[in-house]
Formats: C-alpha cells, structure tokens, sequence
C-alpha cells in the first residue's frame, strides 16, 4: 500500500517514500496556477521534513511568478489568521497536523484564510493532472521575503477577542503540551497576555516528536500525569500544527477530543445563540448542547474545508468536528486551537466550576472508533456496499454511509487522509454502540474480500 | 531545424527560465547530485540573475530530499564555491550559474570533492542515475538542517594573495578600474584589488539581478570599462564574466585586449617565474606556444572544454592552464578558472617590469583569429571532418577535438559544436585578413565535402 493521498485536503505522503519534491513542485504549482500567481503566503511546522518541503514549495511559487511570503515555522491557525486579513491569494501550511514525524502534507487555504472548499480543491486538482502549470518568465520570477509581526497581530486580535480581564483575574494554572511542535512560542506568548500561569510540556520546537501528535487520550498521558501534583486548572494537548487541541480535566482526566467541541459549544453558545455546524461523526451530544441554549445544529461532511465551508453559508457561531478542530467563526473561520484553549479559560474563569463538573454534566453517550485498513482504490466502493446492511430509509449518504435510529448512529467512510475506513458509532449504551460498530464493520470486511482474493 | 534551449551534458543542465529550466528539473538533478554524492555537505553559490533564488530553493529541496546538506554560500563567484569546497569537509558543490551566457539563461554545475568540476565519466554516472530516475529518498528522522558559510569570497582571496608577489604590487598602488557586470564578483573583485594596494574604481560593481551589458567579457561587450579606464587615468581595466571566471583586459589607453591574450600575458609571467607545462585547448591561440618556448616551456593541448584543460593540468603537473575565452586556471591556488587570480598575475607583471599593459601587449607575438559557423548535421560533419583529414594528410594534422591542421604561422581548427547542429571553424594567422582567408578557404571545402556526400 503506498501512504499517499492526494485529495481535497491537499496532498499527504510520507517523507522518503511518497511524498518527494518533485510532487510537492508540481502541487504548488499547480495551487499558484490557480490563485494566478499572486501573494502567497507559506508556514511550515517543526517537522524535520518541513525545510526541505518548503523549498520544493518556494522553488516552484517563484517560478510561476508568486510573490512569496514565508512566515517560517508557524501555526497553521496563525497562518490563516494572517491570509484571511492580508491582501494575500492564498496560502499554503505544509503539516501533517495529527499524522505521525515521519509524514508530511501540503494543505492549501484560500485568500480568505480558509481551508480550500471541495469545488476550490477540484480546480488545483484538474491543473495538477493536467499539468498545465503558468511559466513566469526569466524576468517576472517571483520575489521571497520572510514575514514579520505576524504572531504579535495574530495575537492581538485573539485577546481583544477574549475577555482578558475575566481570565487574567481567575488565577488559573495550565499545563500545555505542544508535542515540540509550532505552537511552542506562540502559546507560551499567549498565556503570559492572558494573565495564565502556562506549565508547557515538549515545548522544544525540534521537531521531535515524543509521542504521536494526534490529540487523543493515548497520547495525552504526560499532561494528565501532572495535573493533580502541579494542581493545574486545565491541560491541553495541541497537534504539531496548532489545528486541534484536546482537554485534560484538574482530575488527570484524559477528556476525548470529542469533547472539545462540546466544550467550546456550551461556552459559545451561552455568549451568543445560534447555529453550530459539525460533521456526520460527531457526538449527538451536540445538539443536546445546543439545544439547551435555543441553538440548532446542522451536520455537514467530514472535514474542516467541508464544515467550515458550510459554517459560512449558515452564518454559524462555531463549527468544529469530534477530532478536537474547533473555528470560533466570530474570531476566524479555521480550526485554531490557539483561541479554542482561550475560549475554554475564558469559560473556566467565567463558571465557578471545574472542568470535570462541566464535562459531568453533558448527556453521556458511548462512541466507538474503530478503523480498518484498506487501499484508497478500493475504499470508497467498499464503503458503498455497507449500505446492504441497514434499511434504507433510515441511511444518509452525504459523506460514505450514515445510519441513524432512535437509540444511535453509525457512520462508515473512507478517511480522506490516510488508506483507511473509519467506523464511528454511539449510543447512550455501550452495548448497542458495539453492535453497531460490529455490524458495520462485518460489512465493510465482507465488501474487502473479493478485492483481496 | 527546431531549437531547443534546454542542454543536458558534461557541463550540467543548462536551460531558460521559464521555457527548459523548471523547478521540477533542478529539483531531479539535485536529487541525482545528493544521491551520486551519498551523504554530506554540498555548498551552494548563485550568481547574480533574478532566476537564482529559484533555482536555489530547488537545488535545496532536492538535496535534502537525498539525504545531503545544502550548504548556502549565497552570490559568490564560481571559483571562490570550489576553492572553499576543497578546503572543506564537503563532499561537492552546485554552482547555480550560466556564466557568460545571457541573463534569461541559469545553468547548475557539479563538482565533486576537492572542488573539481566532474569529468566525463563522473558526469555520466550523473546523468545515469537522472535518467534512471531512482533516488536516494532520506526518511524525515535523517534529515539534514541546512547551513549557510559566510567566508567563501575572503577565503579565495587570502589564497590568491598568498600565491602573489604581494609586496611588489603594494608599492606601486596601481589606479585600476574593474567592471563585474554587476554581478557575482562585484565585492570580491573590488576587494582582492585594494588588498593589493590599488585604488580602485568599480564599474557595474553592484549586485543587481539584470546585467548592465552583455556579459561575455570581450572587447565588444566593454565599452564603459573602456571609458572609465580613460576618465580616471587607470593603467589597466578588468572585465569580468557574471560568474568570475573568466577575464578580459584593457590597457592604459582604453584599447581592448583580446580575451586571447590574457592567458599569453599571464604565462609570459608565470614562466618567466617557473618554467612548466602550460596547458590550454586546441582552439586557442599559437601565441601561448611561442611564448612559452621562449622560456623552454611544454605546451599541451585538450578537448575544448575547462574540465578537460583542468584534469590534463594535474594529470601533466603543470604550473599554468587556460582558454582563449579569458579563463586562466593557476593549480598552486585551485585547479579552476579564476579572474581573481588572473587579475593579481596581471599586476604583478606589471609592477615587475614596470612596463605599461599596451608595452607587454605589444611584446606579445602577434596573431590574429577569424571564426565562422556553417549549418551542419552532426552526422555530415563527421563525414566531411574524415574526407578533410585525409586531404590535409601531408600537414600536420590532430584530432584531439575535432580536426586541427597547421601550416607554420598559421592553423586551422574545423569541429563539430556539442550544443548546435553547426561546424565551428577557427582560424588564426598573422593578421586579420589572412586568418579570415583561411578560414572562409576551408569553410568553402566543408560545405563542398557536405554538398557531395548528400543523396
């Protein structure tokens, strides 16, 4: 099986392997075709790989005649942030977010500072298989210039967004850890503005990883260890690129990353009411939340360019997916851990409560997540045939195949990522959550059989 | 006959920006490079072009993708890249430039350890592993944290001051002008002169993206230099190529000196110091013969090509190599072309003999060269070259590139160009008019010999 995606997140392979300059020439290319060859802005994150796929990446921006503005190692949050208030076509992040060292990805954002929509990501596709790419001539190369100021607005505009002075006078202590990634400086900078007593673990931007930098309970277990001996308020747990962030309650408690989203929803929503957009994997959770506060959800496909996209068109306060992204579309439309941690202290100093007593008093339901490989050729069409499992009044088909009932719901599709089908199910038990998992799963796998004869 | 403008050969991979040059192709070749080389450190040096930062951040990707690390020198002249590559731990270097040719063309050239431009065979167990297109792919784990090194350019110059007569040249304090095309010599140049106690006036000595004039440095192209040298009473002006290799001079009068003759005036020098083998190739003028059997002198001829005159340099332990097109190459500083070092000798010849530049010119023997070109494939020159051979048979005759034949003040070489389909004709005697004879003589039989051997 060779670890490459090319798709609508842009394209993931791994270093060495699959993912060689040569293709990253051709997809920036391809994106600077696209954007017509105007201000682009790159960032990268610690990975060791990063310098090699940002030269490949300014190599080919200044050949199509792009004026290229490099924010070096930075969030893909801050990033974003900086595209969507510069006068900038786009942007790229070059991070595999949650993906282990050894991988690495282009991911492309449009002027506005949001991640490509699926139609926007079709059109850099057709250039790069088409190959078509513009030429700048010998004297209308692009020009290269490193960006500056660019965390200090960033900033800025984040603690103007939050209530400072409630945070600060809360006294709160944190622990962070930000897995040697890009978010090293920038949090640390944020919880001194804050006012937050900021404990930071892996907080060496080396690239390093010590654990994988995926924000699961797995993966959290250095935070969690700490919380009670340092009695710390709160701890996250962010991904090499600062999209994702999971929580860790004043317990130890490993919280899901599920429950980000529910977290930030029961603050957001308690400051304003309205819509809130989230994918077909989500906790059903959510619109318990949501309706505790007069809120609606409304479900779009998994993924953030999908779910962003679609907080847009709903005028949504928040948009977020089970895997701990959250956009607070007030501040900006993008996964940005950075103002998802702010929004959690802000809430924490605003409640007298505890982490634990918030998350205590969210409906409990049972999710399984269960992924199978499989080859991405073979994937989606194994994905259809789960469909033969479950009535079909009761399926939604958006995004792979949905099946929902009274007591739960089970979401089969092909990872958009990585060469898998993940399976995602819940119910208010456990029991029925599992039958759900295993029958989807008994599906998918007879579905594989015939391919692997 | 459809032109393309991307060459692949012994000398790199040259092409234009923006037509052959892409980023997708420097990206390959510097894979190839990384994976020829294994692992270590490459230095990078660029000239001054506005495609360089281009062609630098390819060259970059592509490295490290290999497993090597880049080592970036930045605008540095292409012998200061070698010279600091073999006094280095490096195991090769990348020059990012097309030297003389124009400015909408960049080139890449490889050289080895010990800061020799590849041979032949090197270059095709390069080009080999391009084509194969099999890489050596370095997992993220090994991969190496590019460098930079800032000394390249001060480097070359102590070891071009420790080859000179330094002291000599101090004393007189030489007014010179020198003219760098605004490009990667434009600090360098400048400052190896005031180390030797010049005053110095600077002519397109700024680094600038586009070239002020056409950048091969001969007499057509430096017309300002020319002018300055006369304004400011210099006794002798210096054009450099955009790379700074190669050298061309003007006398005290603003009269060009064709590129020629620097390599005859730097060996009357040299020679006159330490007798030993010159070397030089076989389309360069008979002058370098008569001088150096003035001092009892061997000269050897190669291929035309630096590397060829560069390998056959150590291979003969000569003290001194160079070409008709400026480059002079000096072994005790490094085996490459070298218009730094060219332009030290230059000066201590002068501050030696004390004699003006246009006296030792006009000291020099006196010949004259007539080039033409005539529309050729490449299999019917090899045709005409075979029938052109034998009909020359009683002469003096070589074949070391191409056909060489002598009469006794006069010579003819006739060969087939790498780059073009076109049969290149040099002719050199006595005066002008008499090389030309020759040459439009033996023109006009290559394109009998061409008419009668086409069905």
């Amino acid at each position: 099986m060779r670890p490459l995606k090319i798709g609508i997140s842009g394209v993931r392979g791994i270093v060495g392997e699959t993912l060689t300059p040569e293709l990253v020439v051709s997809f920036a290319c391809a994106f600077a075709t696209n954007v017509e060859s105007g201000t682009i802005l790159i960032a990268r994150d610690t990975r060791a790989s990063g310098r090699m796929l940002s030269a490949a990446v300014r190599s080919a921006l200044l050949s199509c005649g792009c004026r290229v503005v490099d924010l070096g190692v930075c969030p893909t949050p801050v990033l974003q942030f900086e595209t969507g208030r510069s006068a900038a076509a786009g942007a790229i992040a070059i991070t595999a977010s949650h993906n282990r060292a050894e991988w690495n990805a282009l991911k492309f954002i449009n002027a506005d500072g949001v991640a490509l929509s699926f139609e926007e990501a079709e059109e850099v596709l057709d250039i790069y298989h088409q190959r078509d790419f513009v030429r700048a001539p010998w004297d209308k190369l692009g020009t290269l210039e490193d960006a500056h100021g660019v965390e200090e607005r960033y900033l800025d505009a984040l603690v103007d967004f939050l209530d400072q002075p409630a945070i600060a006078a809360a006294s709160l202590r944190v622990v962070v850890d930000t897995c040697n990634g890009a978010t090293c400086t920038i949090v640390r900078h944020l919880m001194d503005r804050l006012g937050v007593e900021a404990v930071l673990i892996n907080d060496q931007p080396n690239g390093l990883f010590p654990h994988d930098p995926e924000p699961t309970p797995a993966n959290m277990e250095q935070v969690a260890s700490v919380m009670v001996p340092l009695k710390a308020d709160v701890g996250f747990v962010l991904t090499s690129d600062g999209d994702r962030v999971a929580v860790v309650a004043e317990t130890g408690d490993a919280l899901s990353e599920e429950y980000t989203l529910l977290v930030v929803a029961d603050h957001t929503l308690s400051r304003k009411a309205g819509t809130v957009v989230t994918n077909l994997s989500t906790t059903a959770a959510l619109e318990d939340i949501a309706g505790n506060y007069g809120g609606r959800v409304v479900r779009a496909r998994v993924g953030q360019g999908h779910v962003v996209r679609k907080s847009l068109e709903e005028n949504a306060v928040l948009a977020g997916e089970g895997s701990g992204g959250v956009a607070l579309c007030d501040f900006q439309p993008a996964f940005d851990a950075l103002a998802t941690m702010g929004m959690v202290l802000e809430m924490l100093a605003k409640r007298d409560k505890r982490v634990s007593e918030i998350v205590a008093s969210f409906p409990r339901y049972t999710m399984i997540k269960q992924k199978i490989p499989c080859p991405p050729e073979i994937s989606y069409a194994v994905v259809e045939e789960v469909v033969s499992g479950f009535e079909p009044e009761a399926l939604d088909v958006t995004d792979g195949v949905r099946y929902a009932d009274a007591d739960g719901w089970v979401h089969v599709r092909s990872s958009a990522t990585e060469p898998l089908i993940r399976i995602i199910a819940e119910s208010r038990t456990a029991e029925k959550a599992q039958d759900l998992a295993d029958k989807a799963r008994r599906m998918a796998l007879g579905a594989m059989r015939p391919y692997q004869a | 006959m459809r032109q393309h403008s991307l060459k692949i050969g012994v000398s790199g991979v040259r092409g234009i920006v923006g037509e052959s040059l892409t980023p997708e192709l420097i990206v390959s070749f510097a894979q190839a490079f990384a994976t020829y080389l294994g692992s270590g450190d490459v230095l990078v040096g660029r000239d001054t072009r506005p495609s360089g930062p281009m062609v630098r951040e390819g060259v970059v990707a592509g490295l490290l993708s290999s497993g090597c690390r880049p080592v970036d020198l930045g605008i540095c002249p292409t012998p200061s890249v070698l010279i600091r590559t073999a006094h280095s731990d490096a195991v090769g270097a990348i020059c990012i430039t097309a030297s003389h040719n124009p400015a909408r063309w960049n080139a890449l050239k490889f050289a080895g350890p010990g800061g020799l431009f590849l041979d032949a065979h090197e270059a095709f167990a390069l080009l080999d592993i391009y084509h194969q297109g099999e890489f050596a792919r370095c997992p993220n784990a090994e991969m190496a944290v590019p460098d930079r090194m800032d000394d390249a350019v001060a480097f070359h110059i102590e070891k071009v001051l420790q080859f000179l007569d330094t002291e000599v040249i101090r004393e007189r304090s030489f007014k010179v002008v020198v003219d760098c095309c605004n490009a990667a010599a434009s600090v360098a140049a400048p400052d190896l002169l005031k180390r030797l106690g010049a005053h110095v006036t600077g002519c397109y000595c700024e680094f600038s993206d586009l070239f002020p004039r056409e950048p091969e440095p001969v007499p057509d192209n430096v017309a300002a230099l020319r002018e300055t040298v006369v304004n400011e009473n210099a006794v002798v002006g210096f054009a450099l190529d955009p790379d700074g290799d190669r050298l061309e001079l003007v006398d005290e009068t603003g009269t060009p000196v064709s590129e020629e003759y620097t390599l005859v005036l730097v060996a009357d020098h040299l020679l006159r110091k330490k007798v030993g083998t010159v070397v030089t190739n076989v389309s360069t003028t008979r002058a370098v013969d008569e001088v150096a059997a003035r001092y009892g002198a061997a000269v050897v001829r190669t291929k035309v090509g630096e590397i060829n005159v560069t390998r056959a340099l150590m291979q003969r332990k000569g003290v001194l190599g160079g070409e008709g097109n400026g480059g002079i190459i000096i072994p005790d500083v490094h085996p490459c072309r070298d218009a730094l070092v060219g332009m030290g000798v230059v000066l201590e010849l002068m501050a030696t003999t004390g004699m003006p530049l246009s006296q030792l010119v006009a000291n020099l023997p006196r010949y004259a060269m007539y080039k033409m070109k005539i529309a050729c494939s490449p299999s019917g020159a090899l045709r005409a070259l075979g029938e052109l051979k034998q009909r020359y048979a009683e002469r003096p005759v070589s074949t070391v590139d191409g056909l060489t034949i002598s009469w006794d003040e006069s010579w003819t070489n006739v060969r087939p160009s790498n780059t073009e389909p076109i049969i290149r004709v040099v002719a050199e005697a006595r005066t002008r008019d008499e090389a030309q004879q020759l040459a439009a003589r033996i023109a006009s039989e290559i394109e009998a010999l061409i008419r009668s051997s086409s069905p």
